[in-house]
């Protein structure tokens, strides 16, 4: 029966109900865009940084991450490419040459990033051929071919066909010096990367340090980035090689994973000040609700029902109103989201999260989407419902039956 | 103070209600002493401000005496919990007010049901309780509708119903007739004097209408909170 008064009530007083629940759903709707498009940015985000430049998982020779050096290395890359490869959940892997050097075109000089890709595993794993913005991407067999980035070009005031010097020190001692045309101008997405690289083709990289089919790095792409612990872990299993490191994106790019945990916790703000903003809304309709109807509490009072009756009375009230309006707010909720996921949300100046740069925010719909908006609306109106609830129940009859 | 359980219902000893006026304190009961006994029909009366709703408040657990002690069929209101007082009241008092006080969303079924559902009775008998009592009322044919489509004096006769429902030791009815025509008045008072014979329930009224007066077994008057006179016919 106090269910049945509840959702009478709840009928009754259409405008209120329609006032409170619209809190609700102005509330869960936009904390639901808020993370929709936060978590689709950050996807995309971790997309582009690890699928087009870091990768998923990296394999190096113990210590090369906190401390690169040309000569820790890995000499036995195409034995442990294939153990990783056997990890159903691995896409691809690509192996990779690391050194620094001085890059010289003409009497224009500046210290240049060295990087050494198998060009048919780098563009699988990659798309290293989607970067090359003008001119090609390297052939796949050595050919002394250079794609530089476009600000070292700028640097350098190289244009394609240019010549570019390399002069660096080898893994055997001796001066490592050669000449390449540049084929290809390359955009990664982050300027800094793109004003000091320099891509070799792996084996003329391996000749100009003497590595001697040596590499510094095995790159791994996976099937679901959201697996990527779990998987970093079987692959450590699989190799079980002391020397190697198998590092997940999220400790080779510390600071990058950093910097987007901190933008999370900024989300995490803004929800809170949506869903306090929805706490006084329905703080203030449900207390007047209460406050209309204290004869009608008095009454019920009077007649033999308990105080923890009225209680779960106006308990009941508020949660009927608040599941009916998550239900409604995952509905927009999930078709806004949804219409962000495709035609996205496009900023004027770009915006940088974790020091990458995109102009266009697109959504997600996922479950996080409705589930915490759903807790948070559902938590915020029960705790400002208990007050009018504890209100109704402490009521003394006969005083309450005086008011009108 | 010794008390008959089996025969006074209720006892009052030294009640005094001072309520709080803007700062101001204002006696509206000083020391009524009063025992009712089981199957009374009385009125109490008085000019308006005397205390008889105060009073009826009291003696109901509605409202708590500033001071003295109420016993209700033995026991001391005072001494029971929020929760015992409620379900005290469900079993033992009916009441019937003078703007009715029923409740909303509930039909005039509903409404007579409530009582009975609140202490538990099983729902086949809370069906024919209710449907015998909406006929000796005579609201067979509106148990349907709400208490917003009835007239003040239908609405009277389902608190009445209400009250009466779930057979409780007594009725308390304050200014009954008061929003009611003299005939209507006179049907309810009728019905509720042949149901204290009948049942035997003890029925008090607070009431300023002379043909409850004239009906009411024993009249008391109150006055400045003060029983001024205490007649039985």
């Amino acid at each position: 029966m106090i269910l049945k008064i509840a959702f009478r009530n709840i009928f009754r007083q259409k405008r209120r109900t329609i006032l409170t629940a619209l809190a609700m759903i102005v509330g869960f709707t936009l904390s639901s865009i808020v993370i929709g498009l936060s978590d689709g940015a950050y996807s995309n985000v971790i997309k582009m940084f690890t699928g087009n430049r870091i990768g998923h998982i990296q394999v190096h020779q113990e210590g090369y991450h906190d401390k690169p050096s040309i000569y820790k290395t890995i000499s036995n890359y195409e034995s442990i490419g294939g153990t990783i490869q056997g990890n159903t959940d691995v896409e691809t892997w690509t192996p990779r040459v690391y050194a620094g050097g001085l890059g010289s075109v003409g009497e224009k000089s500046t210290a240049v990033r060295i990087i050494g890709v198998d060009v048919a595993r780098e563009i699988k794993a990659t798309q290293f051929n989607k970067k090359v913005v003008q001119g090609n991407a390297l052939t796949e067999t050595a050919s002394r071919e250079a794609v530089i980035g476009q600000g070292l070009a700028k640097t350098l005031a190289a244009t394609l066909g240019s010549k570019i010097v390399i002069f660096s020190q080898a893994a055997d001692g001796s001066i490592a010096n050669d000449e390449y045309t540049i084929v290809g101008l390359a955009e990664s997405g982050d300027d800094i990367t793109d004003k000091i690289t320099c891509y070799l083709h792996i084996e003329d990289a391996q000749e100009l340090f003497v590595l001697e089919g040596r590499i510094h790095e095995i790159v791994v792409i996976i099937s679901n980035i959201n697996k990527v612990g779990k998987i970093t872990e079987a692959i450590k299993g699989s190799l079980n090689d002391s020397n190697l490191e198998i590092l997940p994106w999220q400790v080779v790019a510390k600071s990058f994973y950093d910097a987007m945990q901190a933008d999370k916790q900024g989300d995490a703000v803004a929800r809170l000040i949506i869903m306090f903003i929805v706490a006084i809304g329905v703080l203030n309709t449900v207390l007047m609700s209460v406050l209309e109807r204290t004869r009608e509490y008095g009454v019920l009072k009077a007649v033999g029902t308990k105080p923890i009756q009225i209680f779960w009375l106006v308990i009941c009230e508020v949660v009927i109103i608040t599941i009916g309006s998550i239900c409604i707010g995952a509905l927009l909720g999930i078709l806004i989201n949804y219409l962000f996921s495709i035609y996205g949300l496009t900023y004027a100046e770009g915006l940088t999260m974790g020091g990458v740069e995109f102009g266009t925010m697109y959504a997600e719909v996922n479950a996080r989407s409705l589930m915490i908006p759903g807790i948070t609306v559902m938590l915020s109106a029960t705790l400002v419902g208990l007050f009018p609830a504890i209100k109704a129940a402490r009521i003394m009859p006969a005083k309450a039956m005086r008011t009108h | 103070m010794e008390q008959n359980q089996n025969t006074d219902v209720i006892v009052t000893e030294s009640v005094t209600k001072v309520y709080d006026a803007d700062g101001i304190p204002v006696n509206a009961l000083n020391g009524i002493d009063l025992t009712i006994q089981s199957g009374e029909f009385t009125a109490i009366v008085g000019p308006s401000g005397s205390g008889k709703t105060t009073f009826l408040n009291i003696i109901s657990g509605l409202d708590a005496p500033t001071e003295g002690k109420v016993w209700l069929s033995g026991k001391v209101l005072s001494e029971m919990g929020g929760n015992e007082l409620s379900d005290f009241r469900r079993d033992n008092i009916g009441f019937i007010f003078q703007a009715y006080n029923l409740i909303p969303v509930l039909t005039v079924e509903e409404n007579v049901e409530y009582i009975m559902l609140l202490a538990g009775v099983p729902k086949s008998e809370r069906h024919d309780r209710v449907v015998a009592m909406l006929e000796s009322v005579g609201l067979k044919d509106v148990e349907d509708r709400l208490p917003t489509q009835l007239s003040g004096g239908q609405q009277q006769r389902v608190a009445i119903a209400r009250a009466m429902v779930s057979e409780p030791t007594i009725i308390l009815a304050d200014e009954p007739t008061a929003n009611l025509d003299s005939k209507t008045g006179s049907d309810l008072l009728e019905m509720m004097s042949r149901l204290n014979t009948e049942t035997g329930m003890t029925f008090i009224f607070s009431t300023h209408d002379p043909m409850v007066m004239e009906s009411a077994k024993r009249l008391i008057t109150l006055r400045d909170g003060q029983i001024d006179t205490d007649e039985t016919k």
